[in-house]
């Protein structure tokens, strides 16, 4: 950037011809919108919809407990649907990592056209459409879907077992939308991960155990905490899945949110109950990347005496 | 490698059954789609065309009028609508996240290092709070729902997908080539003009399909910011789905997958080759 004032000038003009239109169409369009819904979640409901443009605190107050009035009550079953949709979340980050290790380390232990053909498949459900491969799932699962026609044709049970409409239709469903999501960071770490180190452990009378506890677990860490952050984020606000799979018994938060949109009419509780569910997803973001910079202090150390 | 030995075949049958568990569920819907049984859709009683016929309006055997009359009207209206958005959507966030990726890669100025965390953050937003943001957003301005707001609001979220592949493709380049063409004379437009752009084409055009598919595919944020007669084609089958499961769904979801198969295979297969 030596050169004259003009030619500073010219780059100024430039990067002000390429930031200019964006930056107002997402200041428009993206950050009003969020200012617009951090301020509705503070303003009184409406009889009608709508709102009253007075402050209010109470629509936090009925989700954390403060709100005591007449109109508006602290009802402890939002925070049941809370704690809920981050158990379901966390049961839906366990199973597709449980899914996913063992089928990282198969993949990475192929010959290299195999392993990018194998890849590859993994890759290709996340292009065909969602509601497609959730609607797979309807027909497995429902009362006459495919697994308890199946099961009943073979002898295994009487009668159907009631399978949609529960946590667990609703964490199968959510796993086998992001398993890609699992897959891809699991897999870059696996596939670091360096094969001499685990002789290494071995013959130096480690067991089974111990190497895995040791060394393969540390060494892959942040291919698991990085897949699990990618689906818990995801899995948290889902409001697709628990409508299909969960119905009117299984509520996560995603749904009582459309809920006070589309049927309530309570927008500024709405608004409250997002605020809610994006404050707990940048926090577990702040958690995550402390976590990875006292993790990369941790193991830096070691690792560089190693190589020196 | 004969230590794991016992070990390995385990793996391998995992693998299989790994596969399976992906690819099963989807096969399933190709395969009933030819199903014959209108009272059971799980149930096979042998092979027919019926379900495609009914969702293109030919008259079918099997029809037991399970279709609205007016759906395939409503279903080619989704699919136009969807095609629209898409094509609009990623070409106008095609050109605003490749802007930003080179303002980012190859300027220098205050607030770079929040244009790129703010790239991220349509990412780590769940869905349905971008959706009822759009939503307050365009009620309260007194925008009416159309398809032009799907437009736009696809439009906040896919300017970063665009932005993170055409970044990638920047950082892979050599930035030598720029300077040498800047030596031998060339103004920073000929540069970006003749060397800059080419060179990351691959990336902007990959980000753009990109782009497409997931504008295509998107369901939540459309479900809350498309107005009446807007309905795209996964908000269509969502609703659809939520009046009862009928066989027709399958022929639409079968034609739905062969189309998204053949595309990202058709994308992933170039981009293998090019490397």
């Amino acid at each position: 950037m030596i050169g004259r004032g003009t030619a500073k000038g010219r780059r100024a003009a430039a990067l002000v011809g390429l930031l200019g239109a964006p930056t107002l169409f997402l200041g428009i369009f993206f950050l009003g919108p969020l200012a617009i819904m951090f301020t509705y979640s503070w303003l009184e409901p409406g009889l009608y919809g709508g709102v009253v443009w007075n402050f209010y605190h109470l629509n936090y107050g009925r989700i954390f407990g403060w709100a005591n009035t007449r109109y508006e009550q602290f009802d402890p079953a939002y925070l049941q649907i809370f704690a809920r949709s981050v158990w379901l979340a966390l049961c839906t980050v366990g199973l597709s990592l449980a899914i996913c290790y063992p089928a990282a380390f198969w993949i990475s232990r192929q010959p290299e056209r195999r392993k990018n053909f194998f890849i590859f498949l993994i890759t290709l459900p996340f292009f065909v459409s969602l509601i497609v491969r959730l609607f797979a799932w309807v027909l497995l699962l429902r009362p006459t879907g495919f697994i308890n026609q199946a099961l009943m044709a073979l002898g295994i049970i009487d009668q159907p077992l009631e399978m949609i409409f529960t946590g667990f239709a609703v964490v199968v469903g959510m796993v086998y939308i992001f398993i890609p999501f699992m897959f891809l960071p699991l897999y870059a770490s696996v596939e670091k991960l360096d094969m001499a180190m685990v002789e290494a452990s071995f013959d130096l009378g480690a067991g089974r155990w111990q190497t895995f506890r040791r060394v393969i677990l540390p060494m892959t860490l942040p291919g698991i905490v990085g897949g699990s952050i990618i689906v818990f984020i995801p899995s948290l606000g889902n409001f697709i899945v628990p409508s299909l799979l969960g119905g009117a018994k299984v509520l996560m938060i995603g749904n009582l949110i459309e809920q006070q949109f589309l049927s309530a009419r309570n927008w500024p509780f709405g608004a409250a109950l997002s605020m809610v569910v994006m404050a707990t997803i940048l926090v577990s973001l702040l958690l995550y990347v402390r976590q990875m910079t006292r993790e990369e202090r941790v193991t830096a150390t070691p690792l560089n005496r190693q190589e020196a | 490698m004969k230590r794991y030995g016992g070990l390995s075949r385990l793996l391998s049958v995992y693998g299989f059954l790994f596969f399976a568990f992906i690819y099963a569920p989807i096969v399933l819907i190709v395969v009933f789609s030819f199903n014959a049984n209108p009272v059971n859709m799980m149930i096979w009683d042998g092979f027919t065309l019926d379900w495609y016929r009914t969702i293109f309006g030919f008259p079918a055997r099997l029809t037991e009028s399970t279709l609205y009359v007016e759906s395939t009207r409503q279903l080619y209206g989704a699919v136009r609508n969807s095609l629209l958005v898409a094509l609009v959507a990623s070409s106008v966030s095609t050109v605003f996240g490749t802007a930003i990726a080179i303002a980012v890669a190859r300027f220098r100025f205050r607030l770079k290092s929040f244009y790129r965390a703010f790239m991220f953050m349509p990412m780590i937003m769940p869905d349905i709070v971008l959706g009822i943001a759009l939503l307050i957003f365009f009620v309260s301005t007194g925008v009416k729902l159309s398809v032009y707001t799907i437009m736009i609001g696809h439009c906040t979220f896919l300017i970063s997908y665009v932005f993170i592949v055409v970044s990638a493709r920047i950082a892979d380049m050599d930035e030598k080539l720029e300077e040498a063409s800047a030596d031998l004379g060339a103004n920073s437009w000929q540069t970006f003009r003749r060397v800059t752009l080419p060179l990351i084409l691959p990336g902007v055009i990959g980000g753009g399909l990109l782009a497409f598919i997931i504008s295509m595919d998107d369901l939540v944020i459309t479900y809350f910011i498309a107005g009446v007669d807007s309905t795209t084609l996964p908000v269509f089958i969502y609703g659809m789905l939520r009046r009862g499961i009928k066989p027709e769904i399958n022929a639409i979801a079968t034609i739905m997958l062969v189309f998204s198969i053949v595309v990202a295979s058709a994308g992933l297969y170039l981009r293998a080759r090019r490397k």
